[in-house]
């Protein structure tokens, strides 16, 4: 392990933890910040180390948002309790080899981490009002046997690898067992938050590592969201047409979809 | 970063022939042509993923499959006259947005592939690229070249249809050349290798567009075949040429009278010399090159997984 990449702020207490992994850059649905927080809040987790980000993040200045400087930031939790091991960071611009192979280095060598789950939202032309599905990819036959109780449902896809898979693939080069989540998140919340996943997606991590989480505030956030979508519908015949299609299985085309988008965004992120 | 040689070849002082993408693709379309042609054996790669990030992932049935890279593989052949090794990569190591190789990864891996040419025994380099020039489409593109030395430069101009850059008309005497076909020359020289670059004549209103220049590529392949000292079919490169070539050929009648008037007044200019066109008739071209090179049909936009 290349000890200069770490700030390393305490001794890690964990058992052979599970690694859990999730990206703050294309976070759809800002599905992986929410559970990163939520676990984090939840479980108590810790902060133990950082990888610097020298080398793998411009630094030739400073982002900004909102009115606010952003830094790069890619963190190590510790929850104790429920021995996972948590990483959550921006994507690197550059070495992406060596950061993948950092957060394994880690994860493998100094908390001795036994498997591996990536979390990233991705947009599906579906309804908020369809059951949320979690697609999955595995790098090792074994694991997706152990998991094959837990109702994901195997992906196939071929194309642009996101990061979360050539980090699945990196760990299955070290023998590390692996699964990718990847929740579906109807496109017109995909700008925004989909509380419907996100709770799908911490049932799953409940059941998993018996976490005793109470998901309650959820449902009434899903209650909320789906309550003014439903007001958005009643006042707009063609957001509800539209969405009425996607319920029925059929598709949008491009404009169509851009329209319901915009406006489930303007209520949700912007009216609030 | 390391290097996977499969096979130890054994070579006499092999000579190493690199080729990259870069404009109109014509170092890489000639190499990867020459080294089908002598029909040379693959034997190593360069391990791809400290330089790249991978091109696609396939997953079935929930299983990942494969992740794909950018390959950079060694090849070798041994011919009568001369023992050859090849370097082929299908992309230039980047640091940012650029499209062509710099900065430390570019340096790193021309490192790499001199320290597997040098094993062999290898004395002599050679890359081979685009050199943009105001010559007519209808021409044949003479072969431009740089060499590491002054000694190698006699040799280079008794080469068939070629010429050193210094007598381009219209060319200052110093310049770049960008990526890896430049700098593994560097690189080689500063070793103390012999070093060669091979350049295909390109017409500089063709420099910016997304389609190979093959009539180029077979130049420069002509070249090489009497390096290596072999008679080539290059008749491999004739349907690609006659595509590429319709293609030009469109663009070009779309071109206004007045332009095309005096673009044609390449073809009786004395090559190399910037002829034909006015500053405002080359801003035309570029301003409406784009315009020819649009494809129909959006991008899909499918992400990633």
């Amino acid at each position: 392990m290349e000890k200069d990449l770490f700030e390393i702020y305490q001794p890690s207490q964990l058992q052979s933890p599970s690694l859990i992994v999730a990206w703050q850059t294309h976070d759809v649905g800002k599905l992986s910040s929410t559970i990163i927080h939520f676990l984090n809040e939840k479980l108590g987790g810790q902060k133990i180390a950082e990888i610097k980000p020298s080398g793998f993040f411009p630094l030739g200045g400073a982002a900004f948002k909102n009115n606010l400087i952003l830094v790069p930031q890619s963190n190590f939790w510790a929850c104790q309790k429920s021995n996972l091991l948590i990483f959550n960071s921006e994507e690197p611009k550059y070495e992406w080899y060596k950061f993948l192979n950092a957060v394994l280095d880690f994860a493998e060598h100094y908390c001795q981490a036994k498997e591996l789950y990536t979390i990233s939202g991705r947009p599906a032309l579906t309804a908020h009002t369809t059951p949320r599905r979690i697609l999955a990819v595995y790098n090792q036959p074994e694991f997706q046997r152990i998991l094959q109780d837990y109702e994901l449902e195997d992906m196939t896809w071929e194309g642009p690898p996101a990061i979360s898979s050539y980090l699945l693939w990196a760990a299955g080069r070290r023998d590390i067992p692996g699964v990718s989540l990847w929740p579906e998140i109807p496109f017109y919340l995909a700008a925004g938050e989909d509380p419907s996943a996100t709770k799908l997606t911490l049932s799953f991590l409940d059941r998993r590592f018996s976490l005793g989480l109470d998901l309650g505030q959820l449902d009434l956030e899903i209650r909320n969201q789906y309550e003014k979508i439903a007001q958005l519908r009643r006042a707009d015949a063609e957001i509800d047409r539209y969405i009425n299609r996607l319920e029925s299985g059929l598709t949008l085309n491009e404009e169509e979809q851009v329209r319901v988008a915009r406006e489930v965004y303007e209520l949700l992120e912007k009216r609030g | 970063m390391g290097v996977n040689l499969f096979k130890q070849p054994k070579l006499e002082n092999p000579e190493l022939i690199c080729g990259w993408p870069g404009i109109g693709n014509i170092g890489l379309i000639a190499v990867d042509t020459l080294k089908g042609l002598v029909m040379a054996d693959e034997f190593g790669e360069i391990e791809p993923w400290d330089f790249f990030y991978p091109n696609k992932v396939s997953i079935k049935d929930g299983l990942l499959k494969e992740l794909e890279f950018p390959t950079n593989k060694f090849y070798y052949q041994r011919l009568k006259r001369r023992d050859l090794l090849f370097f082929i990569g299908e992309k230039q190591p980047t640091e940012g947005e650029r499209m062509y190789a710099a900065g430390e990864k570019a340096y790193q891996m021309a490192n790499l592939v001199l320290d597997v040419a040098e094993r062999f025994g290898c004395h002599r380099v050679y890359t081979s690229g685009a050199c943009v020039s105001p010559i007519h489409h209808t021409m044949k593109p003479r072969v431009v070249s740089v060499a590491s030395s002054e000694e190698l430069t006699s040799e280079v101009i008794r080469y068939p249809n070629t010429i050193l850059i210094g007598e381009m008309g219209g060319r200052e005497s110093e310049g770049v050349i960008t990526g890896l076909n430049g700098l593994l020359l560097a690189v080689a020289k500063n070793r103390g290798l012999e070093s060669i670059c091979l350049m295909g004549e390109i017409p500089d209103w063709l420099s910016a567009s997304p389609f190979p220049y093959p009539k180029a590529a077979k130049s420069v392949l002509e070249v090489f075949g009497d390096i290596v000292g072999i008679g080539l079919d290059l008749s491999v490169l004739d349907q690609m040429t006659a595509q590429i070539e319709g293609i030009i050929e469109k663009i070009y009648e779309g071109f206004p009278s007045e332009i095309k008037e005096r673009y044609d007044q390449r073809k009786f200019a004395a090559q190399a010399r910037p002829a034909g066109i006015t500053e405002q008739d080359a801003k035309w071209i570029k301003e409406h090159i784009n315009g020819f090179f649009k494809k129909g049909g959006k991008q899909g936009g499918k992400g990633s997984v």
